[in-house]
């Protein structure tokens, strides 16, 4: 007689299995399945109560809601691109250094050695009204009034937007100058035997040559900024007025501060989608973008 | 269950004769009393006797987590909703208190009547949420009484000019309609403000509440139902705005919430503030303050009704799954005690026990110190027109919901009425899906 076995692949697979269910699918299904009920941090009873869609059919129709994620698209946007444009610049200019180009890097890397928490302090400092650092070079070169950086609609957005520009520029420039250092050199060379310009060489060489490595730092870059919260929280919370208020600074106030975690996971469930776009969009620009270089797409 | 009820009783029991008693020394030998404190430069001169606790009772108070109590609130819901609640003492708030359901101790049962008689009845009231007191008082009542630069006062020039651009007299104001002409009169932006007020979170809707009640309005029915967006609502909340355009607060204010106020008024450059009594000695304080020696302290202006007077307490309650609540319900006495409050309200706090209460009054008379006699006298006055938040778990998540509609209408994305009906539309539905009505 014979023991009915498990197959081998799966024997093997089982500890990723279970570490994965452990720490990813139940909580991921848990909070799922809260987002179908009314529970509340406060009154663990809520949590068995089955409210249906109710959370879902609150947060479509809640004008708040979709201005939040309106705003956090905008917010991505900006981020995303400006990113981009700083990043490209750094990395160029760093990829023509040939002295110190190690100790430069790792100081290009300081800003994303910070805690984002910390930098939102930092800008808040540096953006406050009254005793801020930019109102207070202002006004000692003539310009009498105090700029409400962190009040102002446009202003308070600009200031979280340079904050977050300021801390992960980085990203991008590493990225770019990794993509940079893994371009061969033929193309270059033919390219200048042909006498093409600078431009040229940039726009139809390089920079196809670069594209992939720039939408991998676009698809990381979309997810962390969709997530935006620590810069946001600490410099505006979100006001006034809701003028900045993103996805995740409404989604923790809900579950946190309101302690209705089951509304908050719905809306989790909902931003989602703004992920799941961005990171559709991203990764078919990456195919198109390695197919163009003759690479599998 | 039966077994842990019975438990229970007989803990219980045991207390009421402890509390009864002072700790007999070595008496909780052994025993580690966790807790989960606010935090604050204030606190610690209180915090810094719990070694004399430890040392008369063999306990130790292990303190697991001090924070603002914003923080220690977000920590203690994630504690109720992950039932990580062993922990023994933590501290608590009037306004905060409704919420944590079942959280907290019955102290009717664990602290002896004489014992309870012993602290202002109305602190008393106001800590006991559905007939169980859920903790005893650590500070008086807070209510905020109007802090003002004396030599804005003492200028003849600027005197005249007041009188005669609004007619009246210039002197420590005592409506907030003169609060109002004088803050836009002495404003002189971005070096000098008339006022500031907090501006976000509880804290504006706070101050909005307490506005709405002096002018003649309320925040709730008696149903739970919101009516501040009411004509008294309407007036409370234009003044907010007025000052905002006038420019008569720093453009910040709506970012400003405690400390930003305090630090701002000790700048020097803030004429008029209404602030709590804590702040009294640091603004007086040279080492703090630059405004030191010029602050004169006036009991809350009025409204076209009444005084403003929104208050709120600080308190120690004991958790229902403590191991060891004998021993946490007299860490909790001592935190309070009589010896506690006379240490802590030398630095400018409002006791909660009417002997140490007496005990300051008279101490200010007889002595020298003619700004702490002058505060007493305002806070005293100040006091007598307290008022609490409404007693319901909804309250700090209504606040959510309204603080960011009083910031519209505040920087002008929408008119008060607009604003005020919106919020007052959400509170609606959340008092609706609460079951209130």
């Amino acid at each position: 007689m014979t023991r009915r076995r498990l197959p081998e692949w799966f024997v093997l697979l089982l500890p990723a299995i279970v570490v994965i269910a452990a720490v990813v699918l139940i909580p991921l299904v848990f909070s799922l399945y809260s987002s179908f009920t009314p529970y509340k941090l406060t009154r663990p009873a809520t949590l068995w109560k089955w409210v249906g869609t109710y959370n879902y059919e609150k947060i479509l129709s809640d004008g708040k809601f979709w201005a939040a994620f309106g705003r956090t698209v905008l917010f991505l946007t900006i981020v995303l691109n400006l990113e981009l444009l700083l990043g490209l610049g750094i990395a160029l200019m760093m990829n023509k250094v040939t002295w110190g180009q190690r100790s430069l890097r790792t100081i290009l890397m300081f800003p994303m050695m910070f805690s984002p928490i910390l930098v939102g302090f930092q800008f808040k400092f540096i953006f406050n009204d009254n005793i801020g650092l930019v109102n207070n070079v202002l006004q000692s070169m003539g310009y009498n009034a105090a700029l409400p950086w962190l009040v102002d609609g446009k202003l308070a957005m600009f200031s979280i937007i340079f904050a977050e520009v300021w801390m992960s520029t980085p990203v991008f420039a590493i990225l770019i100058l990794a993509g940079l250092f893994a371009m061969p050199r033929d193309p270059l060379e033919a390219a200048k035997v042909d006498g093409c310009t600078p431009i040229q060489t940039f726009r139809h060489i390089t920079l196809p040559f670069l594209m992939p490595f720039i939408y991998i730092a676009m698809t990381i870059r979309s997810l962390d900024v969709a997530r935006a919260y620590d810069i946001v929280q600490i410099m505006t919370g979100g006001g006034p007025a809701r003028r900045t208020e993103l996805l995740w600074t409404l989604m923790s106030r809900t579950g946190y501060v309101d302690s209705r975690m089951g509304l908050a996971n719905a809306m989790g469930y909902v931003s989602i989608i703004l992920s799941i776009l961005f990171t559709i969009y991203f990764f078919r620009k990456l195919s198109a973008a390695r197919a163009q270089i003759g690479m599998a797409g | 269950m039966k077994k842990t009820n019975l438990l229970k009783v007989l803990l219980a029991s045991s207390a009421i004769v402890a509390a009864g008693e002072s700790a007999t020394a070595g008496m909780y030998d052994g025993v580690t009393i966790e807790a989960k404190l606010i935090g604050g430069q204030q606190y610690e001169g209180l915090y810094g006797r719990i070694a004399e606790w430890e040392a008369e009772t063999g306990a130790k108070v292990d303190i697991i987590s001090k924070k603002s109590h914003f923080e220690i609130d977000k920590e203690i819901k994630s504690d109720m909703a992950a039932g990580t609640t062993s922990w023994c003492v933590g501290s608590n708030h009037s306004s905060f208190a409704p919420q944590y359901e079942g959280l907290y101790a019955n102290l009717n049962d664990l602290v002896s009547a004489e014992t309870i008689a012993e602290f202002v009845q109305g602190n008393i009231n106001a800590s006991t949420v559905g007939g169980e007191l859920l903790m005893l008082p650590r500070a008086q009542f807070d209510v905020s009484v109007l802090y003002y630069l004396k030599s804005n006062y003492e200028d003849a020039d600027k005197a005249a000019a007041f009188k005669a651009e609004y007619g009246y007299n210039l002197a420590v104001p005592d409506t907030w309609d003169q609060v109002k002409d004088q803050a836009i009169f002495f404003a002189d932006p971005p070096n000098f403000y008339g006022t500031q007020y907090a501006g976000k979170d509880e804290a504006i809707v706070g101050r909005f509440y307490e506005m709405v009640v002096a002018e003649g309005g309320n925040y709730l029915d008696e149903n739970k139902k919101p009516i501040f967006n009411s004509d008294a609502g309407q007036r409370a909340l234009q003044w907010f705005v007025d000052l905002y355009e006038a420019k008569a607060v720093p453009a910040g204010t709506t970012s400003y919430v405690w400390d930003d106020l305090g630090q701002g008024f000790a700048s020097g450059t803030v004429a008029l503030n209404l602030d709590w009594p804590g702040w009294a000695g640091f603004f007086n304080d040279p080492e703090s303050s630059k405004a030191a020696g010029n602050v004169g302290v006036a009991v809350q202006p009025m409204g076209t009704v009444t005084r403003t007077g929104w208050s709120g307490h600080h308190g120690f309650s004991v958790t229902n799954d403590c191991a060891n609540k004998e021993a946490a319900v007299s860490l909790v006495n001592f935190l309070t005690s009589e010896e506690s409050q006379l240490a802590e309200s030398a630095g400018g706090s409002l006791p909660t026990r009417t002997a140490v209460w007496e005990a300051n009054v008279a101490a200010a008379k007889a002595g020298d110190d003619a700004f702490r006699a002058e505060s007493l006298e305002a806070f005293a006055e100040g006091a007598k027109f307290a008022f609490a938040v409404p007693p319901i778990p909804e309250w700090g998540e209504t606040t959510n919901i309204v603080f960011p509609e009083l910031q519209a209408a505040i920087v002008g994305d929408k008119t008060v009425k607009e604003a005020l009906d919106d919020a007052a539309a959400a509170v609606d539905e959340l008092m609706r899906e609460s079951g209130y009505y």
